[in-house]
């Protein structure tokens, strides 16, 4: 590892690091993808979901059963994947959405804490972990290898990169102009006058939470398959990464969790040829969220808000 | 003259109204700790020991939760995190010194205390949400830390770590001179854990316990009273990091050569959902927790031999039914709930949707946990039975 002495009297050897920038960009647009499922359901309902990975990891998990042990089209066990998570988040919002609607966002948290403890439960149950048994679900896309400015990247990196942006683009377009856009936008703003407004308050709400679910299925699948083994309980885990794009979006602007996923995957990604600090890497979603989360908190100094309900 | 004494009587009957619900109490209390300390450890097994000095241990953890969130109103998702710190620093030190474990105890409380403070000091900009992020931030950056450096082995360095330990190099923890058997290390652990909830309990009781109070119900109303709210947000979570360290260090002595599988990922998640299912508002409420937290798992893999992961179900069930209709916890609700059942079946009160769900929903969570292990052949029907408990919750409150 001579080539790790990188750094050069002007700064950092960027020719160097190249390859881990493309990798770190494309781990970033999986983040960014989740980070947005996260702050649009956000918005719209005020839940924060921790169950992200959780509901993500469950379908990956279903896909490489389908893939595994079913003569099944590869393609179905995909789309099994986006839907299952389409449908347990619609089932929990349609569920419990409307009971905890008046209650404090940290207790909103708190339920899906306890949705990602039952999948938990559920998937260490049917797919225990551990052994000499590791799962790997390859997407087909994955044996498409390009050469990008001298890495080499598959085809399921670019699509998480393009995915992310496109899904950023098209959220932003669809929040600015259509008609459900307008009513997620103002329940952010106040959930009963919209009520009293006509909108269907509880359907729109449904609806956030069905397309933050397949979001949450895309993500899990795509991810199952970059980190190149299927463990749910790191899977589950990584919803922290895509919290910290979140957290750098202030829970608000798509465009900032963007920047913020990509921010953490390129961060984490380029310091793992750094021997000092390589081990340490992992930790960068967590100071980065640290540092937004602080950032945020910089001027509130007397908090102005009720005891937890 | 009569004034006086009419007074002074009316200032006896309240002594007495004071004191007869605390000497109930006391004698409660003692009651349990005598059965705690002397029957179970002479009728009990080695590893029914083992779990319920686990039990005291991680009941202290919860403990600190009850502080930081019942009494204070901040949470903090990182208490398994802080319980690892400790658990580290203990080891560290033990390798580095000869202290004598009281001793070692207390240096172990007082280091993570520190650290606990300094993880605490974002609360007094952040709260609610941001808080309980921020924490669970600090907790992954402790945890990706912890996996890295490892716990002692008798290596050189700060860590102390090395990769091949040798023979004489590895020496476990060492627990009290007088507490070396489990037996007796049993004891030593729920008379430390005592005093942890003493010491948190003289707190509620005193100054610092009103300041905290003022803080839950109202930060302006607090400051606007003179509080200091400074002082006292970062009192609690040096309170609570004490707590926590000193359990860590018990939890060092009790395993002899910790290891990052005693702090699963799952944990911190399953101990904020036990300390708010066993009731986060009282310190009862820990040790119902921390009984959920060991005991169950003990339960049901050595005695039942039924898959503990099912636990983890229970819990997110449980956490939903009791942040939808029973934010006291069941240490709070259980009896009014089965009051509530008494009084429906001798036809006191009309049967509302309401009640019939609401007890509907805890029978569900404990049918689905009797289901689970005596319907070993078929765990899914205990599993659905479970999950309807936090539906029927949902119902009973729409």
């Amino acid at each position: 590892m001579s080539s790790v002495v990188a750094f050069s009297v002007l700064g950092v050897d960027w020719e160097f690091l190249k390859p881990y920038i493309v990798l770190g960009l494309a781990l970033g647009g999986v983040y960014a993808l989740s980070g947005t499922g996260i702050v649009v359901l956000y918005k719209a309902t005020g839940v924060l979901n921790l169950a992200f990975g959780a509901v993500g990891a469950a379908g990956a998990l279903i896909a490489y059963w389908m893939v595994n042990h079913t003569s099944w089209p590869h393609w179905l066990a995909y789309t099994a994947c986006v839907a299952f998570g389409g449908v347990v988040n619609l089932v929990y919002g349609v569920v419990f959405g409307p009971v905890f609607a008046r209650r404090d966002a940290l207790v909103k948290m708190m339920g899906t804490l306890a949705l990602a403890l039952i999948l938990l439960g559920l998937m260490a149950w049917r797919a225990p972990a551990g052994g000499a048994f590791v799962r790997v679900l390859t997407l087909p896309s994955s044996t498409h290898y390009y050469t990008v400015f001298g890495a080499r990247v598959n085809l399921t990196q670019i699509l998480a990169l393009a995915f992310a942006i496109a899904l950023t683009l098209v959220t932003t377009l669809f929040l600015r102009y259509t008609a459900l856009g307008t009513a997620y936008r103002a329940i952010a703003n106040d959930r009963e006058i919209t009520a009293t407004l006509g909108v269907p308050v509880r359907r729109v709400e449904a609806s956030a939470w069905l397309g933050s679910g397949l979001v949450c299925g895309a993500a899990g699948l795509l991810l199952a398959d970059l980190y190149t083994s299927l463990d749910y309980t790191a899977l589950t885990f990584l919803v922290i990464s895509s919290l910290a794009a979140a957290l750098i979006g202030r829970l608000e602007s798509l465009w900032l969790t963007l920047f913020g996923g990509l921010l953490v995957g390129f961060v984490q990604s380029i310091l793992t040829p750094y021997a000092s600090v390589t081990a340490y890497r992992a930790a960068t979603p967590f100071v980065l969220s640290i540092i937004a989360l602080l950032w945020m908190g910089r001027r509130r100094v007397v908090v102005f808000a009720p005891a937890t309900r | 003259m009569d004034a006086a004494h009419a007074q002074d009587r009316a200032g006896r009957s309240r002594l007495r109204s004071i004191n007869r619900p605390l000497i109930a109490r006391v004698l409660v209390i003692a009651g349990l700790l005598a059965v705690a300390l002397f029957v179970f450890p002479s009728t009990l097994g080695a590893d029914w020991i083992n779990t319920f000095t686990s039990v005291a241990i991680y009941s202290t953890v919860a403990a600190g939760l009850v502080v930081l969130y019942g009494r204070v109103g901040m949470i903090s998702l990182g208490q398994i995190a802080i319980l690892a710190i400790g658990t580290w620093i203990a080891t560290r030190l033990s390798f580095e010194t000869n202290l004598p474990f009281p001793v070692l105890l207390l240096v172990t409380g007082a280091i993570t205390c520190v650290i606990g403070v300094l993880i605490g000091l974002p609360a007094l900009r952040l709260s609610g949400l941001y808080l309980a992020l921020i924490t669970l931030m600090a907790a992954g950056a402790v945890n990706v830390v912890l996996a890295q450096i490892q716990f002692p082995n008798g290596g050189g360095g700060f860590t102390a770590r090395t990769d091949n330990p040798s023979l004489s190099g590895l020496k476990a923890v060492p627990r009290p001179s007088a507490a070396a058997g489990d037996n007796a290390y049993y004891r030593y652990t729920v008379i430390v854990c005592g005093l942890m909830f003493l010491l948190a309990v003289v707190h509620f009781a005193s100054k610092p316990g009103r300041a905290w109070a003022a803080i839950r119900e109202s930060e302006p109303a607090a400051l606007a009273a003179g509080v200091n709210l400074t002082l006292y947000k970062l009192w609690a979570f040096a309170l609570a990091s004490f707590m926590t360290g000193v359990a860590g260090c018990l939890l060092a002595a009790q395993v002899g050569t910790p290891n990052t599988y005693n702090f699963p990922t799952q944990d911190s998640l399953s101990l904020i959902a036990t300390a708010l299912i066993g009731g986060i508002f009282t310190l009862w409420g820990a040790i119902v927790a921390g009984v959920f937290m060991q005991l169950l798992p003990f339960l049901f893999q050595a005695q039942w031999t039924v898959n503990p992961n099912f636990l983890l179900v229970v819990f997110g069930c449980g956490l939903l039914q009791v942040l939808l209709s029973a934010p006291g916890g069941l240490i709070d609700q259980f009896p009014k709930d089965m009051a509530n059942l008494g009084r429906l079946i001798a036809r006191k009160i009309p049967l509302t949707r309401q009640a019939a769900f609401g007890i509907a929903s805890i029978l569900a969570l404990l049918v689905g946990i009797v289901l689970l292990v005596t319907l070993k052949s078929t765990p899914i029907v205990g599993i659905v039975v479970v999950i309807l408990s936090p539906v029927f919750a949902s119902l009973s409150q729409d």
